[in-house]
């Protein structure tokens, strides 16, 4: 291990990983010198692309088009990349980004197609996980929101189920004690496709930009560093924890902004 | 990854304990590292001189943090050191246990002069120097017993509880520059709690009270503040850090 590469010699699974925050970790990890296998949903270009990358950065990639919400595709999965990394030392779950449903939520299949991608598929995931996890005493970094820890009534189904990948993380984190840690992370607002829409419009842009005490968006590379933090060895007394990273907007009594 | 050179730190209550294992991470990490304490000098040269062997630039300064006089020449004397300060870390703490009936006037100001005030104080006193640093961030210490309860203490639970308001009010009156956020450790064993580890029945309730099994240790708390106080945190801030083996899970 090197102080550049503390990763180095570890394989880590990445679900999402073809874009956005997914993207973002699979690529530090890549360069914290992790081998690091990933699955995508739909978006097969870009899942190639980051396979390049991680491979130019003298890396393994392993790639596979899965829905990660089946609990036996993703027990084959994780299996399967368990194997060709060797080991697996993390696994982050990271799909997600479906389109605005909005606060009127029509149908019952829109709620249980949330559920399936930010609360089954996690769970799926890591339990086919564990077994791998347990061996290398590794952990698991669950992608939530603060969607999940705030009233976001235009986006109501997806700040619920948010809120059921924390409880998840909790509940994960005292099963999978003492040998696998679990964590969740609370991303703000992150320029991804995902809020492409609202970053590209100017007023809403700057009305986010206002309630974020840093004064900006993050980016999907500001996430990654703090799963990357969560994933490491210095993180090692530390589960069952959510941990916000997003430019301080939770803590913000919200007329208190302007001075 | 995290790496803090060219950033100079200081860290109060460093010559023990979390402190201490804070300030020789972050010299690991490359930073320039002041190292406050109070009485024990021998302690904190110490910490120097380890620092130094790693050819780190490091320097103790001493203080009584419940005096704010003293804590304006503090950070005088680590301005003039320094000249800006990237970093602070307010580990300085004290705690006392005696429950609601036995507490006394002296006792009770005693705790919370030096963990609540005496981080304020400090905060407050770095200012002028945290604003010159490049992208600085201060890390307080706050404690698993700032959001959970327990019997006894409660001068030192309030401080904490305290502080972990600090953390959240100061981050939104330094925003946008300067990054404030805390860690709360649970059960770690050092100086301050060596009556509880050191009793063999109370030590073995707290490992199988927590999750992974064990108490923590100074070192397991010093990477979260190494992470906090890094460029990569640099989107983080108003953060409460659990670092508790996931003792309150339930």
């Amino acid at each position: 291990m090197t102080p550049d590469a503390p990763f180095a010699g570890r394989g880590v699974l990445v679900t999402g990983g073809s874009r956005g925050i997914g993207r973002a970790v699979v690529l530090a990890f890549a360069r914290a010198g992790a081998d690091v296998a990933f699955s995508f949903r739909q978006d097969r270009r870009s899942a190639d692309a980051v396979a390049r990358a991680v491979e130019e950065l003298g890396r393994r990639a392993v790639v596979r088009q899965s829905d990660s919400a089946d609990l036996e595709a993703a027990a084959g999965w994780v299996d399967e990349a368990a194997r060709e990394l060797g080991r697996l030392d993390c696994v982050v779950t990271s799909a997600g980004g479906t389109g605005s449903i909005g606060w009127e939520v029509p149908r019952a299949e829109e709620w249980t197609g949330l559920f399936r991608t930010h609360v089954v598929g996690p769970y799926a995931t890591v339990r086919a996980a564990a077994p791998h996890l347990r061996r290398t005493k590794g952990s698991a970094v669950l992608v939530a929101s603060i969607a999940g820890l705030l009233a976001y009534p235009e986006e109501i189904a997806y700040a619920t189920v948010k809120a059921g990948t924390i409880s998840l993380a909790r509940s994960l984190a005292f099963a999978l004690a003492p040998e696998v840690r679990v964590n969740a992370i609370a991303p703000g607002w992150v320029r991804t496709d995902l809020t492409r829409a609202l970053y590209d419009d100017p007023r809403a842009r700057g009305a986010i930009e206002r309630a974020i005490p840093r004064g900006r968006w993050g980016e999907p590379e500001d996430i990654a560093s703090g799963v990357l933090f969560l994933a490491s060895d210095g993180a090692r007394f530390i589960t069952g924890e959510t941990v916000a990273v997003d430019g301080g907007e939770l803590l913000a009594w919200r007329i208190g902004l302007e001075r | 990854m995290f790496d803090l050179t060219g950033r100079t730190i200081l860290v109060t209550g460093g010559s023990r304990g979390i402190g201490r294992a804070i300030a020789l991470e972050l010299g690991a990490a490359g930073a320039r590292v002041g190292v406050h304490y109070r009485e024990r000098r021998e302690s904190a040269e110490e910490v120097v001189a380890r620092l130094h062997d790693r050819g780190v630039e490091a320097k103790a300064f001493a203080a009584d943090v419940t005096e704010p006089d003293q804590v304006v020449r503090l950070l005088e004397a680590v301005g003039a050191w320094s000249g800006r300060l990237e970093g602070l870390v307010t580990s300085a703490g004290i705690y006392r246990g005696p429950t609601v009936d036995e507490v006394d006037a002296e006792e009770w100001q005693k705790v919370i002069r030096t963990d609540l005030e005496g981080s304020f104080w400090t905060v407050r006193s770095a200012l002028p120097w945290l604003r010159k640093g490049d992208r600085p961030a201060v890390v307080t210490l706050s404690s698993i017993l700032g959001a959970h309860a327990a019997i006894g203490g409660a001068a030192y639970q309030m401080a904490k509880a305290a502080i972990e308001q600090m953390t959240r009010a100061l981050s939104l009156e330094l925003a946008p520059g300067t990054r404030v956020n805390s860690v709360a450790p649970g059960f770690v064993r050092t100086d301050i709690n060596r009556a509880g580890h050191e009793d063999p029945v109370f030590s073995a309730k707290v490992a199988r009270a927590t999750p992974l099994g064990r108490w923590g240790e100074p070192e397991d708390i010093a990477p979260a503040v190494r992470f906090l106080l890094s460029r990569e945190a640099d989107w983080v801030t108003g953060l409460v850090l659990g670092i508790d083996g996931g003792l309150p899970l339930r």
